[in-house]
């Protein structure tokens, strides 16, 4: 999956609480921390470029001869 | 079919002696009748001579068959009536009277020819009081559906903080679609949104519904569904009621939202699901985080671990600097330790040294060579010498040796 998507947006929010309860532990050797902390900064900035930069997929769920499928939909217009 | 009493001509059995004239003095000529003929004649007549009424009364002894025809007794305080409700109608029924239910039921009246039951063919039966059959339907499906726990607060499941895929099963066409595409472009753009589009209301809805539901257990990958529609009469929302849609809810295995825009009814649907939404738009809030609020939950997120981080660091340094000072401790101790030792060698040095010797007032001879001169045969009369005291060297001249007996017995034997 490309990295902006949603699905990667949860799964770093989840890292990034286990990343820092990690680094909330005593007895965590120094330079595992800084890698820790290093790969939350990371996670946190992927993050934030994903909120700041997504756009809406919107899809329709179809059933054809092959099963279960989606395929893309425009969003409807008016209201 | 045949006409009637009048020009009627006589079917069935031979003629029989006729009746006493006495008795059927001034009535039209009487015929003779077969039971069926009676029956077929009468219920052309009931059907004719009486147009379609509403009758209101108690619904007794109810009973659905599995033709799917419907019999009962409709009565009051002074009589009553058999009546049927064939199939085609009574599957429009939300669902079966209760014993004893005030209703009205709109029929026309006929007879069952082959018994010669005057009934009344029911094709519509509403339920008198608050809600009606309707009301009844949803009392009885509540009451089946939490018999088997599927009401059950702990039942509910908790909805995903972040869903990267949020499911809708609603109508393609209209503004709850828009309505929720609308707040989840606003909330949450880097979510995907994927439709099974239903049927919301009229004949076959529920069924869409449920079957819409049931495709997102095969596929499309949502992390969260909402289920929905606007808002409508109770007839319109009345699919959200029925027990195909509570079950494929129930069955569901992604926690669903149900968004049946009515503020004031709470649809069966609304009670088997997850989560119940006042509105589409509201289903779409609960069911994504606010962009902004997860901004700042990520910068708080930041925060900590900046600080869990420095808390660290400072542990260390604090590690660090304990360490050294107990380094350094060590050091001086050993260090100490060695200079007591060596002060003692020191004295114990001292003790030894010939200055000291010479500090308490003796003096060593020396040749001029500077051999020390030990005995007598090493001094000899006119002879040079010096002598090494505790401040200088004396040279001196050797006058004459007496030797002393207390002296010799070492050198002597040396």
């Amino acid at each position: 999956m490309p990295e902006r998507t949603a699905a990667g947006l949860d799964q770093r929010l989840r890292r990034l609480d286990e990343i820092v309860a990690e680094l909330e532990r005593e007895d965590l050797e120094i330079e595992a921390a800084l890698a820790l902390f290093e790969e939350g900064i990371a996670e946190l900035r992927a993050a934030e470029r994903t909120i700041r930069e997504a756009e809406l997929r919107i899809e329709r769920l179809i059933e054809g001869p092959e099963g279960v499928q989606v395929e893309p939909l425009r969003p409807p217009e008016g209201g | 079919m045949p006409d009637l009493f009048g020009s009627l001509e006589p079917l069935g059995a031979p003629s029989r002696p006729a009746m006493p004239r006495a008795r059927t003095a001034g009535l039209p000529t009487v015929r003779d009748y077969s039971v069926a003929l009676l029956n077929s004649v009468v219920r052309e007549l009931l059907e004719s001579a009486c147009p379609p009424v509403w009758v209101a009364g108690e619904v007794t002894g109810w009973k659905r068959y599995g033709s799917g025809h419907c019999y009962f007794t409709l009565r009051d305080a002074e009589a009553q009536v058999r009546c049927v409700m064939f199939r085609a109608d009574a599957q429009r029924l939300p669902t079966d009277p209760a014993e004893g239910m005030q209703v009205r039921a709109l029929g026309t009246v006929t007879l069952y020819e082959k018994r010669g039951d005057f009934q009344l063919v029911v094709r519509e039966l509403e339920g008198q009081g608050e809600g009606g059959l309707f009301r009844l339907a949803l009392e009885r499906l509540r009451a089946r559906l939490d018999a088997e726990g599927l009401l059950a607060p702990e039942r509910k499941r908790p909805l995903p903080a972040c869903p990267g895929t949020v499911g809708v099963v609603t109508s393609p066409v209209g503004a709850v679609i828009h309505d929720i595409l609308h707040v989840i472009g606003r909330r949450a753009p880097w979510t995907r949104v994927v439709l099974s589009p239903a049927r919301v209301q009229g004949d076959g809805a529920a069924e869409d519904l449920a079957r819409a539901i049931r495709l997102f257990s095969r596929g499309g990958g949502a992390d969260v569904l909402i289920v929905g529609r606007g808002g409508g009469s109770a007839e319109d929302l009345w699919a959200f009621n029925q027990e195909v849609v509570a079950r494929a809810i129930a069955e569901c295995p992604i926690p669903v939202i149900s968004a049946v825009g009515h503020e004031t009814d709470v649809t069966i649907a609304d009670l088997v699901a997850d989560l119940r939404a006042p509105t589409p738009s509201a289903a779409a809030e609960a069911a994504v985080p606010d962009a902004r609020v997860l901004a700042r939950q990520l910068a708080e997120g930041g925060a900590r671990l900046e600080a869990a981080l420095r808390r660290k660091l400072q542990g260390a340094r604090q590690d660090v600097a304990r360490l050294r000072d107990d380094l350094v401790a060590a050091v001086r101790a050993v260090v100490d330790a060695r200079r007591m030792r060596m002060a003692l060698v020191a004295g114990r040095l001292e003790a030894l040294s010939p200055l000291a010797v010479l500090r308490r007032g003796y003096a060593v001879p020396l040749s001029e060579a500077g051999r020390v001169l030990r005995r007598a045969a090493d001094f000899l009369p006119g002879e040079a010498v010096l002598l090494r005291i505790v401040d200088a060297t004396v040279g001196c001249r050797i006058e004459d040796v007496r030797r002393d007996a207390a002296l010799t017995v070492e050198t002597a034997d040396a």
